[in-house]
C-alpha cells in the first residue's frame, strides 16, 4: 500500500470554529512500533532526527548516565533515556524512546486556543504549525507524556513531527530508516498492531511473560507504540500508567463558554429593554431656581 | 467650577478608574480571542495571536495594580450601612426610576457599593487563576483547565455587572459619565441621584 496517500488530509484542527469536513477517500493510519528488546542503545535515531529536521546540536555533558541529553528541548526532539533499574539482581536498561507517541485524542489539541496552530492528519500524525502558534504553551501542560518544548526566544512551541515531509513523500521517518537493529517499525497501523503481536510472542517464549504492547487506551491509542519486554514495570520506564487526554474537561468548558455567551447576550439585551421600558433619568436643572 | 456643579472625583481617582477600565477592555478583547475561537480575529487588531498572549498577562498586571488602588482608595465609603439594606430592598422602584419610593442616599448606594466588592473579589480571583495560565508549562492538565474555567467564571461575572454599570452610568443617567471624566456632577444631578450627598456638599 502507498502510505503517502492519506498523509496530508487533516482530521482535526485546533481551536476551530468549523469542523473538518470529511473526505470521501478512506485513509489508512500510520504507526511506528518501538521494539524496546531491539534496541542496543546506539542513539543513532537521535542523530537521524537532528539531522534530518536540521536541530541545533546541543553540547552535552556526563551527568552519569549514558543519556546523551538531561531532557527534551526545542531543539531535540528525540531522546533515548537510559533508565537503570535493578531485576532479579541484574542491573538493566529500560529504554524509552522519549518523543510524541502521536495520541489518538491529543490533549495538547484539545487544549490548544489557537486556530490551527496544531493539526492531526487522517494517517495520525499530530502537527505542529509554529506559524499559527501563539506559545500560550496550555499544550504542554495539555500533554500526558510531556513532550512538547517551549522556546522562550521564538515563543513557539516544539516537538517531533514525524517527519511529516518524509511521510508524505511516502518514506518511512528518519529514526526507522537509520536503526540498525529494526526496533523501530513503521507501517499501518493495523500492521503494526499485528507484528507486535507476533514480538510479543517471541518475547514470550524468551521468558519475559509481562512483555507488553504499549498502546494506552486513555488517549485513544497512539501512532507509536512501544513493545516493553518487562510489561509490569512501565513506571520504570518513565512510561504512564493510564494517561488520559482531558477533553472531557475541555468540551465542558466549553459548553459553560456557549451558556456564558448566552447570559452575556441576554444581559446586553436586558439593558436595552430596560432602556426601552423606563428611558433615561434626566435630573431637572431648573426647579430648585439654580439655573 | 461652575457655581451649580459640585467635584465627585479627583484627578487620582479617574486616572485610576480609567487604568483599570481600559486595561480590563484589552484583556476582554485578548481574552475573548483565546476563549471563543470564533473570535479569534480580534487578535489582528493587536497584532496576532502571539502579540496578543504577550500582551494579556502584562495587561492583567496592570489591571491588578489599577484594582489594588482603586480598592484602597474607595474602600472606606463602600460599607453597608442599614440605609443600603433599606435601598436594596427598594430595588425594583430604583429600577422604574421611581424615586419618591426610594430611600435618599449619599455619595454611593448600595448598588454601586456591591458593584465594588463584587468586582474587587473577582478581580483577585482574576489574578490567582490568571498566574499559573501565565507560565502553564509547570502545572498539570487538569489543574489548568479548572484554572480556566475559573477565571472565565470570574470574567462572566465581571463582564454581567460592567454591563449594568456601562449602561446606568452612560445611556441610563445622563450627566453621569462626565463625573468620571471631569470629575464634576451639576447639582441637579446630586440632587437626583444622591441627595444625602448633595445635602452634606452644600451645607455650609
Amino acid at each position: 500500500m502507498n502510505l503517502s496517500d492519506s498523509s496530508l488530509a487533516l482530521k482535526r484542527i485546533s481551536a476551530s470554529p468549523e469542523p473538518v469536513a470529511p473526505g470521501i477517500r478512506q485513509n489508512p493510519e500510520i504507526a511506528k512500533l518501538v521494539d524496546i528488546s531491539r534496541c542496543i542503545g546506539c542513539k543513532a535515531c537521535e542523530i537521524a532526527c537532528k539531522e534530518w529536521n536540521e536541530l541545533k546540536v546541543e553540547p552535552t555533558h556526563n551527568f552519569g548516565s549514558f543519556q546523551s541529553h538531561v531532557d527534551l528541548s526545542p531543539d531535540t526532539w528525540l531522546l533515548m533515556r537510559f533508565n537503570e533499574v535493578e531485576i532479579g539482581g541484574d542491573v538493566k536498561w529500560l529504554i524509552k524512546k522519549d518523543a510524541c507517541h502521536h495520541c489518538e485524542e491529543p490533549g495538547c489539541l484539545f487544549a490548544c486556543p489557537a486556530p490551527g496552530a496544531i493539526v492531526q492528519y487522517e494517517n495520525g500524525i499530530v502537527d505542529f504549525n509554529q506559524e499559527n502558534c501563539i506559545g500560550c504553551q496550555y499544550c504542554v501542560a495539555g500533554c500526558p507524556f510531556d513532550i512538547p518544548r517551549f522556546n522562550a526566544e521564538t515563543r513557539k512551541v516544539y516537538k517531533c513531527n514525524m517527519c511529516i515531509d518524509r511521510v508524505e513523500a511516502g518514506l518511512e521517518p528518519a529514526c526507522v530508516k537509520t536503526c540498525p537493529t529494526n526496533a523501530i517499525s513503521y507501517g499501518t497501523k493495523d500492521d503494526m498492531v499485528l507484528l507486535a503481536e507476533d514480538k510479543l510472542e517471541v518475547l514470550n517464549n524468551r521468558g519475559f511473560q509481562n512483555a507488553a504492547l504499549y498502546n494506552p487506551e486513555g488517549v485513544g491509542g497512539t501512532h507509536m507504540m512501544y513493545v516493553v519486554p518487562y510489561g509490569d514495570q512501565l513506571e520504570e520506564y518513565d512510561l504512564p500508567e493510564s494517561p488520559v487526554a482531558e477533553r472531557g474537561a475541555i468540551s465542558a468548558l466549553g459548553a459553560i463558554k456557549t451558556i456564558g455567551a448566552f447570559l452575556f447576550g441576554a444581559g446586553i439585551l436586558a439593558t436595552a429593554l430596560h432602556y426601552l421600558a423606563v428611558g433615561p433619568d434626566t435630573p431637572d436643572e431648573n426647579s430648585h431656581g439654580e439655573g | 467650577m461652575a457655581r451649580n456643579e459640585l467635584q465627585r472625583h479627583s484627578y487620582a481617582h479617574r486616572v485610576v478608574h480609567w487604568t483599570v477600565g481600559l486595561s480590563f477592555l484589552l484583556l476582554l478583547l485578548t481574552g475573548l480571542a483565546f476563549s471563543y475561537p470564533s473570535l479569534f480575529w480580534m487578535t489582528t487588531i493587536l497584532g496576532g495571536g502571539a502579540a496578543a498572549r504577550v500582551i494579556h498577562p502584562v495587561a492583567g498586571i496592570v489591571f491588578s495594580v489599577g484594582l489594588a488602588l482603586m480598592f484602597f482608595m474607595w474602600v472606606r465609603e463602600m460599607f453597608l450601612g442599614q440605609l443600603d439594606w433599606k435601598w436594596l430592598g427598594a430595588i425594583k422602584a430604583y429600577a422604574s426610576h421611581d424615586r419618591a419610593a426610594v430611600p435618599p442616599v449619599g455619595k454611593y448606594n448600595a448598588g454601586q457599593k456591591l458593584f465594588f466588592w463584587v468586582e474587587s473579589i473577582l478581580g483577585a480571583v482574576l489574578l490567582l487563576t490568571g498566574l499559573p495560565l501565565w507560565f502553564p508549562a509547570d502545572f498539570g492538565g487538569d489543574f489548568l483547565v479548572l484554572m480556566r474555567l475559573l477565571h472565565y467564571l470570574s470574567t462572566l461575572g465581571a463582564g454581567l455587572f460592567l454591563i449594568v454599570h456601562v449602561y446606568l452610568s452612560t445611556v441610563a443617567y445622563p450627566g453621569t459619565l462626565r463625573a468620571m471624566l471631569y470629575g464634576r456632577v451639576t447639582a441637579g444631578w446630586a440632587k437626583l441621584h444622591h441627595p444625602l450627598w448633595y445635602k452634606e456638599k452644600t451645607e455650609h
